[in-house]
């Protein structure tokens, strides 16, 4: 009883959540009777997930729209909690942004906006969230990596770049927070049926490729469940695990050839 | 009242069918479970939507009720979704997926100041042809003919059925009423699988003994089809995406259009039982060997309907 009081009075920040990933992992984590922090975008339908969260489930939402890669949105994050006096027990480092171009197809100040939201954003909120957790009970930090941070795939190059950083990132603050109170996972997806353009792509894909491409809302609930387990890595899919296994195993060449193929039937598509 | 031959894919045919008309109603779409080649959807929902919407655009068309479905939202947690609830799962289904898509299309044109008003029926039942898409009309003719004799999972799981004849006059109020660049949720009554065929066994007066057939047993059962799929070629039964959505509810709420288009619901009992008596005429005439309306019904499938 006292264990279920506790996790009643849990609550999460999900970052990017108004859509794709981010918004399952509001839906995951609401299913489990966690409050919520969403943060995203103002105007990108936010206030409509919250009020449809309030409406079929029993947690309280706040919503927080703001641009994250404002270096003085981290602090009023933690800032509206504490006047509110809610502790936080979970921290999902979901927003982010994609490419799929060519290194020079692209302007600078959308590297830098990447770069920002990928590398700064997670830093500075796992900074300000450690800095607030009790700890007397279990904190947790999701920090969506991807596949793409292990292989090297073109077209990838900065955002690959950037979930390398988050793969040491977490890697190095597991090794540090060893035995305290705070569980730190890496999720490291494939491919995800998420936005309308990815949505065309990916149904072009074929083969080994398909297989790897996964449905946001079975990718949340794995990475839940591996949270809460305190997994260190979360690969969810057996065609994405078979893939790293293979990795340590397979010479670089055939490597660089599937990747290679993957490439060429999106582009060919 | 003129009917004009034509295909959404051929642009020429839709500039004839569409000249010197005020208005035009889009309902035009592949919503088959599955087709040999996946990038019809595409073809046919998006871009087909998108070459209408251009051109009405050129030909002085004055307002557009775009049909979308309930699909863009798909599965519901506990309430039945409004217009302003957000999609909660991914877009497995291609149909969905699709369709979803084609509105991103109609908003593009929305904000360039195209009247365009969407409307997004449920799962559709009635007095039409029985197609692959008209899933209903699949479960009752087979309920009559005795070979539809299963009902999935516990028979809970429920979803919003909408009578033609509704949806049918809640697309003309929209016409006349609707805000562009709105949507309204045309449905019916939230009705379980079980209470569905209770109801159907009251209005039709035969009496089947149902089997309830687990979930996993489906799910495994479509991973077969799927494989003999890939493998042969032959159309699926039932598909891995279709039996995930058997777990979920489907509720919708016509509340919008209710206020907003005086939209009228008939009560599931008194439009199953028009449905049923069209669908035995249907047996009843192919049974003496007259299938000719049926035929022409699937040919107009591809067809444009446009009143002026």
């Amino acid at each position: 009883m006292h264990q279920q009081n506790i996790m009643k009075q849990q609550t999460a920040i999900v970052t990017g959540a108004s859509e794709g990933l981010g918004k399952s992992f509001a839906i995951e984590l609401a299913g489990r009777g966690i409050n919520l922090i969403l943060v995203s975008l103002p105007a990108s339908g936010l206030p409509e997930l919250a009020s449809f969260i309030r409406k079929n489930f029993e947690v309280r939402v706040d919503v927080i729209e703001t641009d994250l890669t404002r270096a003085e949105s981290y602090p009023e994050i933690f800032d509206y909690l504490q006047q509110r006096q809610i502790t936080v027990h979970l921290l999902i480092n979901n927003a982010g942004l994609g490419n799929w171009a060519w290194f020079g197809d692209k302007s600078t100040a959308f590297y830098k906006t990447q770069i920002e939201l990928n590398v700064v954003t997670p830093v500075l909120l796992t900074r300000l969230f450690l800095a607030q957790t009790d700890v007397t009970v279990t904190s947790y930090i999701l920090n969506v990596g991807s596949l793409g941070g292990l292989f090297i795939v073109p077209k990838k190059q900065v955002y690959g770049a950037t979930k390398s950083f988050i793969r040491y990132f977490t890697r190095c603050l597991q090794l540090e927070l060893y035995g305290t109170n705070v569980k730190i996972s890496l999720l490291s997806p494939g491919g995800i049926n998420t936005k309308p353009e990815l949505l065309v792509m990916n149904s072009s894909l074929k083969g080994i490729s398909k297989a790897t491409i996964m449905e946001p809302g079975q990718v949340a609930r794995i990475a839940i469940d591996g949270l809460l387990k305190g997994k260190k890595e979360i690969v969810p899919g057996i065609a994405n695990r078979l893939l790293v296994l293979l990795n340590s195993v397979l010479p670089s060449y055939i490597k660089d050839g599937i990747i290679r193929r993957r490439l060429n039937t999106i582009i060919n598509a | 009242m003129e009917a004009a031959e034509g295909n959404i894919l051929y642009r020429q045919s839709l500039e004839r069918a569409m000249q010197g008309c005020r208005q035009v109603y889009h309902t035009a779409a592949l919503a088959k479970m599955w087709c040999r080649n996946a990038n019809d959807y595409h073809e046919t929902n998006v871009t087909g939507t998108r070459n209408v919407l251009e051109i009405a655009g050129h030909t002085g068309v004055e307002k557009m009720v775009y049909t979308s479905t309930c699909g863009v939202w798909g599965p519901t947690v506990k309430h039945p979704m409004t217009e302003a609830d957000p999609r909660i799962a991914g877009f497995p289904i291609a149909y969905e997926r699709t369709k979803y898509l084609a509105e991103l299309e109609v908003n593009n044109f929305v904000k360039q100041g195209m009247q365009v008003v969407t409307v997004n029926p449920s799962r559709l039942y009635g007095r039409g042809p029985i197609t692959d898409s008209n899933t209903v009309g699949k479960m009752v003719s087979g309920y009559l003919r005795g070979r539809w004799r299963f009902i999935p999972g516990n028979g809970q799981q429920v979803a919003n059925y909408a009578f033609l004849d509704d949806v049918v006059a809640g697309h003309i109020a929209a016409m006349d009423k609707g805000i562009p660049g709105e949507r309204y949720i045309l449905g019916g009554e939230d009705i379980s699988f079980n209470s569905f065929f209770d109801t159907l066994q009251q209005v039709s007066g035969r009496q089947l003994g149902m089997m309830h057939i687990p979930l996993k047993a489906i799910e495994i059962y479509s991973r077969m089809q799927w494989l003999k799929t890939k493998l042969t070629g032959l159309p699926p039964v039932f598909l891995p995406e279709f039996a995930e959505r058997l777990k979920y509810d489907q509720k919708y709420s016509s509340d919008k259009a209710i206020a907003q288009l005086n939209y009228r619901i008939t009560p599931f009992a008194d439009g199953l039982r028009k449905t049923v008596v069209h669908i035995k005429s249907i047996m009843d005439a192919k049974a003496g060997g007259a299938n000719i309306q049926q035929q022409e019904w699937e040919s107009q499938r591809q067809e444009i309907r446009i009143i002026s």
